[in-house]
């Protein structure tokens, strides 16, 4: 029993990860219909711009909640700008082009900023300092949780119901969501379009980014390449859970991670991607629009 | 016609004389092949700088054969794939030797080119298969898989006696051979291998295979990966709480591991062949003094300095021979017994095996140092 409460907490705490850039994944898909390819490698910025801020502006060894928090909120802001920038130049003058031409600028823009990572950071692994968070280790009944997994859980989880109250609450949220269902209309109503996709790009952009820096701070090695695999997954569960769709993106996420542990614990490694994507298209025949996905009629 | 012909032939064996002297020009190319960028960047840089260095040593002593060295490097990124653009790309250079590469499964996708186009190639690659082709051109610098898998045997069931072994290796040519080998050591030692298993390198979370680990309450994890694997199994293995010792094949010696691994690298135990620092020979001491003097640290691992080792033999046996024949220096290189080398005697086999051992286990330290624990 207890390994696989253990095996939960492992794949909660990927999991968590995975929702969190996937909630990137399926807001720009919600509002834009483009699925937004560069997002995983903006994940992959995060991690190199958040090592660089805590090592040369807090200078190593700091491991003071403030200025860890601090290196968070900082990154998180850049990476935010970053997004904007990203929409501005790749994706807004094709806004009214056919889809496809947006796809790979979109595809274009993930390969722009995967080697500028690589040219300003090198092509080696990068190495996150191990004291970011206290070592502590709690062991409950057999079961291991450690001060990173709690911070990887309980930040995400915080920062997914913010999300959820906000879209759902808000008067920006509202007109998020009028954005996602007809743009035209939208603007008919007299709500500023390009400044909803430009928030969305900002919270999308800073979860990742805040994704980026547990990834970092949980497995210590980064690489300018690792943008690709978390992205890939990501995108799976943003899939999973129904494109467009919030709360679907976290259930996904969070699915994602479980499925993939127990998979590696009760089958073998070897097969736990070979399995992920035949839940992916298990779900895709049974439901198309994903777990939490709405049938929505098609607009003739 | 019958006249000219003799006349013609004449002028051609000259012009082909002429042609092939400016082709053979004044320089002899020696290539790299290596990891230089990619997740093993500091062996693959280490290794193109070990041979630089030496190049540069030779050619201010007048080079060889009256002739400059000339380096020409091609990146494999450690992947089969960009190992075979580098092989056709050397090939078409026109090395002589080609040096390298780090990896096993690099090596191999590039061993064939290099045979059919008669290029020597001397590599570090530990896996077993590297010699199986028993292709002339190929001499392996270092020890092979079942060597090191023969003393790990020992070490566990003799040294530490072990009851519960667990075996774990990632998927890579060079990983899985040297697990095979260290599985059918421990076998006919009688060791008790409670499981073998797999991880995907580089997809960095391991806890759901080690919590599987966990249950069976093993005494130790041997891993026969690469660091960048092997340093984040540890942390996650200290994490997890799995008390049982942490046991690394030779590709886990690097600097990199201890950063990975952070605080919970102190205990675990390492098995390669003796690091650069504590090797005996002198030759070996004034490599790294002027290897540091030349780029202010140093070498990643003992593996560059194999590679070097083969390459000083290339270099010893166009010396030996005075011939560019790519031939005769292979059959002067078979011949070659106890050619002094940083990394002790070199001997090669009539297959390119290197002939030879000397396997150590060290213990990580608080410091991260090394402490010998078994020989």
């Amino acid at each position: 029993m207890d390994i696989f409460l253990q095996q939960i907490v492992n794949g909660l705490t990927i999991g968590s990860l995975y929702a969190l850039v996937a909630l990137g994944y399926t807001m720009v898909y919600g509002v834009m219909r483009l699925i937004n390819f560069a997002h995983g490698d903006l994940v992959a910025l995060s991690a190199f711009v958040g090592l660089t801020v805590y090592t040369q502006i807090f200078g190593e060894g700091i491991t003071s909640l403030v200025a860890v928090i601090a290196v968070f909120m900082f990154t998180a802001a850049i990476i935010a700008v970053v997004g904007v920038l990203l929409e501005r130049l790749a994706y807004r003058p094709l806004r009214t082009a056919p889809r496809l031409s947006a796809v790979v600028s979109a595809l274009g823009a993930g390969l722009v900023i995967q080697n500028a990572v690589m040219l300003i950071w090198g092509p080696n692994m990068k190495i996150f300092p191990s004291e970011i968070f206290p070592s502590t280790i709690w062991e409950i009944g057999g079961i291991v949780v450690t001060f990173t997994q709690v911070m990887i859980l309980g930040i995400s989880a915080m920062l997914m119901v913010t999300l959820f109250f906000f879209i759902n609450r808000t008067k920006m949220g509202t007109a998020i969501r009028a954005v996602a269902i007809d743009q035209d209309a939208a603007k008919l109503m007299g709500i500023n379009v390009n400044r909803i996709i430009m928030v969305i790009f900002i919270i999308g952009s800073a979860l990742g980014a805040v994704a980026g820096l547990f990834i970092g701070a949980y497995y210590r090695g980064i690489t300018f390449d690792m943008g690709w695999m978390y992205g890939l997954n990501a995108f799976v569960a943003a899939i999973m859970g129904g494109i467009g769709n919030i709360p679907g993106a976290m259930l996904g996420g969070l699915l994602l991670g479980l499925f993939n542990a127990m998979i590696t614990g009760y089958i073998s490694s070897q097969w736990a991607e070979t399995f992920t994507f035949i839940l992916l298209i298990v779900i895709l025949v049974f439901r198309p629009t994903g777990i939490l996905g709405e049938t929505v009629a098609e607009k003739v | 016609m019958t006249k000219m012909f003799p006349k013609f032939a004449a002028s051609l064996a000259v012009c082909t004389a002429l042609v092939s002297a400016s082709v053979a020009a004044d320089v002899i190319k020696i290539g790299v092949q290596a990891p230089i960028t990619g997740q093993y960047a500091s062996e693959g840089q280490s290794i193109d700088n070990g041979v630089r260095l030496i190049v540069d040593q030779f050619n201010a002593k007048g080079g060889i054969l009256g002739k400059k060295i000339e380096v020409v490097s091609c990146d494999d990124q450690g992947t089969a794939q960009q190992a075979a653009i580098c092989a056709k790309k050397l090939v078409n250079e026109g090395v002589k030797a080609v040096i390298g590469s780090y990896t096993s499964g690099a090596t191999e996708a590039a061993q064939t080119t290099y045979f059919r186009a008669g290029i020597l190639q001397t590599s570090d690659g530990t896996s077993d298969s590297l010699i199986t082709h028993k292709y002339w051109t190929f001499f392996r610098n270092s020890f092979p898989n079942s060597a090191e898998a023969e003393y790990t045997a020992k070490y566990f069931v003799d040294g530490k006696k072990y009851k519960k072994i667990v075996v774990l290796s990632d998927y890579s040519s060079y990983s899985t051979d040297l697990a095979d080998s260290v599985v059918k050591a421990l076998k006919a030692k009688n060791g008790n291998i409670i499981y073998e298993g797999k991880i995907k390198s580089g997809t960095q979370n391991f806890t759901a295979a080690l919590t599987k680990i966990k249950s069976m309450d093993p005494d130790v994890i041997y891993y026969s990966g690469y660091y960048t694997d092997g340093g984040l199994l540890r942390a996650q293995q200290i994490q997890l709480g799995i008390k049982a010792d942490f046991v690394g094949g030779d590709s886990n010696d690097n600097p990199d591991f201890m950063k990975l691994a952070g605080g919970s690298a102190e205990g675990t135990f390492l098995i390669n062949v003796p690091t650069p620092d504590i090797l005996p020979y002198d030759i070996a001491k004034q490599f790294l003094v002027d290897y540091k003097a030349k780029y202010n640290m140093m070498p990643a691992s003992i593996w560059s300095l194999m590679n070097i080792d083969g390459l000083r033999a290339v270099l010893n046996g166009m010396e030996t021979t005075k011939s560019e024949d790519t031939k005769v220096i292979a059959a002067a290189m078979h011949k070659l017994k106890d050619f002094p080398g940083i990394t002790g005697p070199v001997t090669f086999r009539e297959d390119g095996e290197r002939l030879g051992g000397g396997y150590m286990t060290y213990e990580v330290q608080a410091d991260k140092s090394y402490k010998i624990v078994y020989k």
